[in-house]
């Protein structure tokens, strides 16, 4: 059977135009997605059921069982601790912030780890963007900044930007000029018609000197600027401002490099900026499939993107202070669930490290590094696989997420919404 | 079954002609009914204030712009912070409330129906997601046609019956209820930086005007016969000088309905400006009510600013990059391909700026000088003039030229020259007020036929008892027991249950959320026109069976289904 | 009257507290407070031995102490108005919030966001602050608009973020992006600081140290003497990327 328009759950494009043979409940062929989509659905190899840490090893427990230690050993915690929420659907994402605001635990979703400081910026600053649709059909000049697309969104290219036909750009490759910024020459740079390479951690000077630029102040700016030359920051600054439409995408060599959230601020007010002269817009490249549906559930039911603690029963938010990674690097929290992510390979080494200090329970479809942290790992559905749901896309556009096949285990929703009636006393969200 | 007998009741009912009767009303199972047996609940309203629930028939509480109104806002949501308390949520926020906010204090005011003003239909899921986590109202979405490349297409042709089409498949996708234009062409001029600066501009590469697009709509929506009008945020908005362009926009609607009004003009008081700049800008509220008053095809509410801090957000792209321009503060723009667009910007309407006094004087003025109160509704574009938590205020202002005097008293000096507000001596009563809030909502979004806005047998049962003896206050003088008495009913019945007390929740929720099924000729339907889809393909970024909204985001969906024309 | 509270051993030492009780002014009442460890609700005496010498007929005559672990303790001195308070090792998080009077004074170190959108009064850091000390909340346009903060040592990135109003003076150095945003009131940091005022509108700050990564649009004026400091300064006008008028002093 041949299942077409799927949409890939793994990274921030959700792809939706799949097409999923299967057989016998078996994925079989996948076509028309990138390398990453091919192996999300191919290579789906999942825990059989629920298992408990022992003494010596692992013991296999059932759900019903796995459920209420679960709820049990978050009933008790001071300090508990819900995190991950970017590879599952927005049902489960929603029944985490109940939890979370029953027992004041702090919730927190993998922006902490990639684009937090860029919602951080947003706070300050405000959001020029669009949806992709807009830049696929108008964008002249598209600019890649401290992101490597075509290794981490490969098909980011070819259906938004750089080769997709637009309406108002019907010969893309020859119409775009694409600028490609960043520390290294990366694949994605040698596609570039104009390369800028900065010194590390110079980001925000140059932008800080473009905009300076754009305003009339060149006369400041000196002559190289984080290794970049005036001449090339005048001549970007020209082809910026000339645009019919320009672009920018950034990644996490623009948040996680030195200055963080300033660097995406000053790249938004460039763009604020620019759009005194023409159109201009910005966007990160988020990552995980549905971390922008994390934000946005949060954001609707507790006022919050992310790293919101309910400890005093309101919602309370400042990163830096509520954020997951701090929390854990503190040795604050004493209990932690952790669903559809995997900060055992992501988090700063103390981070993880706190994890298997305190019970950890990890509701995921695979086994990762976090498992071996962990207490307890409960197996549940894969989102966009063996589950139906909502998703985010990158710059906001809401796509449902289908089940393909069934492999016969619950929704992590589900699982959720048990955990939630035992410690609620039987009644539900 | 349920029953519940509300006794004592001072009702005023504006739709079935009631006003200010004792009367007992009977429930049963949400609705009205005739009679209900000795075994139901009692309610003892003492001679209280009851309406029809209220109806908010423009307002923003969902959706991807008001999500990221929030988002963008951690210093508002510490404003109006409250713990989870029996049935209730969590709530953060002041003018941009998390969605539990939004629906508690919305029914704290007896408000039980609401229409969110802006749904792009490609991200109509959202707004969707977002009504189910907005408990205790029923919703309803406009959505934004202004800038959608299928519709000017077809408006080029001049072409009535393929833009209707269009209209019904869109809607049917989107799952939404009627049609808004938002600063219509403006949105797509807005995909280049530009604006358009009149109905007769053209819109770039569409060769098509607003005015164009206004009077084929008004077409292609009596034609689909739709409940609602065309809903419509006029071109220029917030500009001096923008009265004539409301004015010009008046003039091109024609009286084609006889049971409602043929276009609902939104927000007038940011479209009601004279003068040319913002040093000179004036009210040009007499010449809008002139108009409004002469054509009973034109319904408008006010858009009132009141003082204090809040958030615009509205489709309407490039008006708000140009007040973003002039406060500097943080500006969100939010293009959303071949269909619309959106920005938001922070703002703090302040007492000592001469402009934002003479706005609010505005809108109080197109409410006072219209004469029949079903053709000005009450609201403030939550929250773009103000939190809806402010209608209060705005009705003890509309019953008391004395409140109205005093805040004259304190504001910045030109509202007296540049508007006529302080020579205006009506005061609104009662009846009045149960217009502006329900009935001539019920009425300008045809919900009547759906039980909505009124108390007969038959209709839901939405009601608000309000703790106010209208025997015993006098809203000329006793304002602010009018301005209390409105902030918190005794008990807010939605579908027969009583869901606020005193402003406090006491229920879990269980809206519904009605949309528009739009009948079309078999051979009309957009599913099935090989240029349709195939623009679609290559221009959207999402596949065509992935676009319409799965009917599993409308857990109580209400499907209104309109006679196919021919 | 002097209040002398104790923090006893806990079960969990890395649990925060939040004893936005701990004011001056709530102890003339009595010293039966409600703070919160974690998730739960605590009072006062749950959390620490408490003393109370002499008595006070007025908030500005009550000295509050605070003795013992106290790093993990946040929120002390919120809203405080009057009176002092004497913390004699580290704090936590947010001590000195939304200050409008009095003083406090640590002898250890301050953890992140000490004097948050403070308005007046002084707080004195004997030892090092965290990062964002005298700034503001996100997403909020100004940040400290009142009142001194004095660090004798070092701090962490981002002080005086969107400061607004006040006196902020470091004596060692600070971190990258002091003076960040910055709108208004005065900076001074006698020791190094890397990329300061990026951004900045309005305001003065002063740099008696090395500046490390100046940014390359702030426009230089003019050199210098700068009696109060009797030092020679640079002094630059910025920053030139948005439409900024602030100043900055560096000493050369």
């Amino acid at each position: 059977m041949i299942e077409h328009d799927v949409v890939c759950p793994f990274c921030g494009c959700l792809c939706d135009d799949l097409e999923i043979e299967t057989e016998g409940g078996r994925i079989v062929k996948v076509q028309n997605g990138c390398a990453l989509a091919e192996s999300t659905f191919m290579n789906d190899v999942r825990l059989p059921a629920p298992i408990r840490r022992t003494e010596t090893g692992w013991e296999d427990i059932s759900y019903q069982e796995a459920i209420k230690e679960t709820a049990e050993i978050l009933q008790g915690a001071d300090r508990p601790l819900l995190y991950g929420w970017s590879s599952t659907h927005g049902e489960a994402q929603s029944v985490g912030v109940h939890i979370a605001e029953l027992i004041g635990a702090v919730i927190d979703n993998t922006s902490t780890v990639c684009h937090g400081p860029s919602i951080l910026a947003i706070q300050e600053v405000g959001h020029p963007g669009c949806t992709l649709g807009q830049v696929k059909n108008r964008a002249d000049v598209i600019i890649y900044w401290g992101c490597n697309p075509v290794e981490a969104h490969p098909r980011h290219m070819s259906r938004y930007t750089t080769y997709a036909t637009g309406f108002f750009v019907p010969d893309a490759q020859r119409e775009r000029t694409v600028i490609v910024v960043d520390t290294r020459r990366t694949d994605t740079a040698g596609i570039a018609d104009e390369f800028v390479q900065i010194e590390h951690g110079g980001d925000y000077a140059v932008l800080s000197a473009l905009r300076a630029i754009v305003r009339g102040k060149a006369s400041v700016i000196p002559a190289k600027v984080a290794g970049v030359s005036k001449e090339q920051l005048i001549r970007i600054a020209e082809i910026c401002k000339t645009a019919k439409f320009g672009a920018i995408f950034f990644g996490l060599g623009l948040t996680m490099s030195r200055g963080k959230y300033k660097n995406i601020r000053n790249a938004i007010e460039l763009t604020d900026e620019l759009n005194r002269y023409t159109k201009f817009v910005i966007s990160p490249l988020r990552g995980h499939g549905n971390v922008y549906g994390s934000n946005e559930v949060f954001t609707w039911m507790t006022g919050y993107p992310f790293a919101v603690d309910f400890a005093r029963g309101i919602a309370f938010y400042n990163p830096g202070e509520t954020t997951a990674v701090d929390i854990l690097r503190r040795g604050e929290c004493d209990a932690a669930l952790i669903v559809a992510s995997d900060p055992g390979a992501n988090f700063p080494r103390a981070a993880a490290a706190h994890l298997a200090k305190i019970p950890t329970i990890v509701i995921d479809p695979h086994v990762n590094a976090t498992t071996a942290l962990s207490r307890i790992h409960i197996p549940c559905t894969a989102a966009g696989i063996d589950a139906a749901g909502t998703a985010y896309r990158m710059d906001g556009v809401p796509i449902r997420l289908k089940k393909v096949i069934d492999r016969g285990y619950p929704d992590d929703a589900e699982i959720l919404k048990k955990i939630y009636d035992h410690l609620n006393g039987g009644k539900g969200p | 079954m349920t029953e519940l007998w509300v006794k004592n009741a001072c009702v005023i009912d504006p739709i079935r002609g009631i006003n200010g009767e004792i009367m007992d009303i009977a429930i049963r199972d949400g609705r009205i009914v005739e009679s209900v047996s000795d075994r139901a609940d009692v309610i003892d309203a003492q001679r209280c204030l009851t309406l029809p629930g209220g109806i908010d028939s423009h307002t923003h509480v969902s959706g991807t712009k008001v999500n990221f109104g929030r988002y963008m806002s951690p210093e508002d949501m510490r404003a109006g912070r409250t713990k989870r308390k029996g049935k209730m949520h969590v709530t953060s926020g002041y003018y941009v409330p998390t969605t539990f906010g939004n629906s508690y204090r919305y029914s704290a005011m007896g408000y039980t129906t609401l229409l969110e003003g802006a749904m792009a239909p490609l991200e109509a899921r959202h707004t969707h997601e977002e009504f189910t986590a907005t408990p205790h109202q029923d919703m309803m979405a406009n959505t934004l046609f202004d800038g959608n490349w299928a519709v000017m297409d077809a408006v080029r042709e001049k072409d009535v019956r393929k833009t209707a089409a269009v209209v019904a498949w869109t809607l049917k996708a989107a799952r939404g209820y009627g049609i808004k234009l938002t600063n219509p062409g403006g949105t797509e001029a807005w995909g280049w930086g530009e604006d358009l600066t009149g109905i007769h501009d053209m819109v770039p590469h569409f060769a098509v005007t607003p005015a164009e697009i206004i009077t084929t709509m008004i077409r292609a929506n009596e034609l689909l016969k739709l409940p609602h009008s065309v809903h419509l945020h006029c071109n220029n908005l917030g500009k001096p000088g923008n009265y004539q362009t409301t004015l010009e926009t008046f003039e091109l609607v024609p009286d084609l309905n006889a049971a409602r009004q043929t276009l609902y003009a939104t927000h007038v008081q940011f479209h009601a400006y004279g003068g040319g700049t913002w040093k000179n800008i004036c009210s040009k509220a007499e010449e809008i009510t002139r108009s409004v008053n002469s054509k009973p095809q034109i319904v408008m509410d006010m858009g009132q600013i009141m003082f204090g801090r809040t958030m615009t957000m509205t489709a309407d792209g490039p008006m708000e990059f140009n007040l973003h321009c002039l406060h500097n503060n943080k500006w969100s723009n939010h293009d959303v391909e071949l269909e619309t667009g959106s920005g938001i910007i922070p703002v703090t309407y302040s007492k000592k700026s001469a402009v934002n006094c003479i706005m609010w004087a505005i809108g109080l003025e197109l409410a006072l000088l219209t004469k029949n109160p079903y053709q000005c509704l009450l609201e403030t574009d939550n929250p773009n003039g103000a939190p809806f938590v402010k209608y209060p205020e705005v009705i003890g202002l509309l019953m008391s030229k004395r409140y109205r005097d005093e805040e004259c008293a304190t504001l910045a000096a030109g509202v007296e020259q540049r508007t006529s507000l302080c020579a205006l001596e009506r005061e609104m009563d009662w009846h009045d007020i149960a217009v502006m809030t329900r009935a001539g909502q019920a009425k300008a979004l045809g919900i009547g036929s759906q039980g909505k806005g009124h108390l007969g047998v038959g209709a839901e049962a939405d009601i608000a008892i309000y703790p106010i003896r209208t025997d015993s206050v006098d809203p000329a003088r006793e304002y602010r027991k009018v301005v209390e008495g409105f902030q918190k009913t005794r008990y807010t019945i939605k579908r027969g249950r009583v869901v606020s007390r005193d402003g406090e929740i006491i229920v879990d929720g269980a809206n519904a959320t009605f949309w528009v099924d739009a009948k079309v000729p078999e051979d009309l339907k957009m599913e099935n026109d090989p240029e349709f889809i195939k623009r679609f393909e290559q221009f959207y970024t999402v596949r065509m069976s992935n676009y319409p909204v799965q009917d599993v985001y409308l857990p109580r969906g209400r499907r209104i289904e309109t006679e196919v024309f021919t | 009257m002097r209040v002398i509270l104790e923090s006893k051993v806990r079960a969990k030492p890395n649990l925060p507290i939040e004893a936005e009780a701990i004011i001056p002014r709530n102890f003339l009442k009595g010293t039966d407070l409600v703070v919160y460890e974690g998730n739960k609700e605590r009072t006062l005496s749950e959390l620490f031995w408490i003393f109370v010498e002499g008595t006070a007929v007025a908030p500005e005559n009550i000295e509050v102490i605070l003795k013992g672990d106290t790093s993990r303790i946040k929120r002390v001195g919120e809203y405080m108005d009057t009176g002092s308070i004497v913390i004699e090792g580290d704090i936590g998080m947010h001590c000195g919030n939304f200050m409008s009077g009095g003083t406090i004074e640590i002898r250890g170190n301050a953890d992140s966001w000490l004097g948050r959108e403070m308005r007046g009064g002084t707080i004195l850091c004997r030892g090092n602050a965290g990062h964002y000390c005298a700034t503001g909340y996100r997403g909020e346009k100004k940040g400290m608009q009142g009142g001194k903060v004095e660090v004798s040592g070092n701090t962490g990135d981002f002080c005086a973020e969107y400061l607004a109003g006040g006196t902020v003076h470091i004596h060692g150095s600070a971190g990258d992006f002091p003076g960040v945003e910055m709108r208004g009131g005065e900076l001074i940091i006698e020791g190094d600081a890397t990329r300061p005022c990026g951004n900045m509108k309005s305001g003065t700050c002063v740099i008696l140290g090395t500046v490390h990564d100046m940014l390359p649009t702030f426009e230089k004026i003019e050199r210098r003497v700068l009696p109060a400091w009797k030092i020679t300064a640079d002094v630059y006008r910025g920053d030139v990327a948005n439409r900024g008028k602030g100043t900055l002093c560096v000493r050369c």
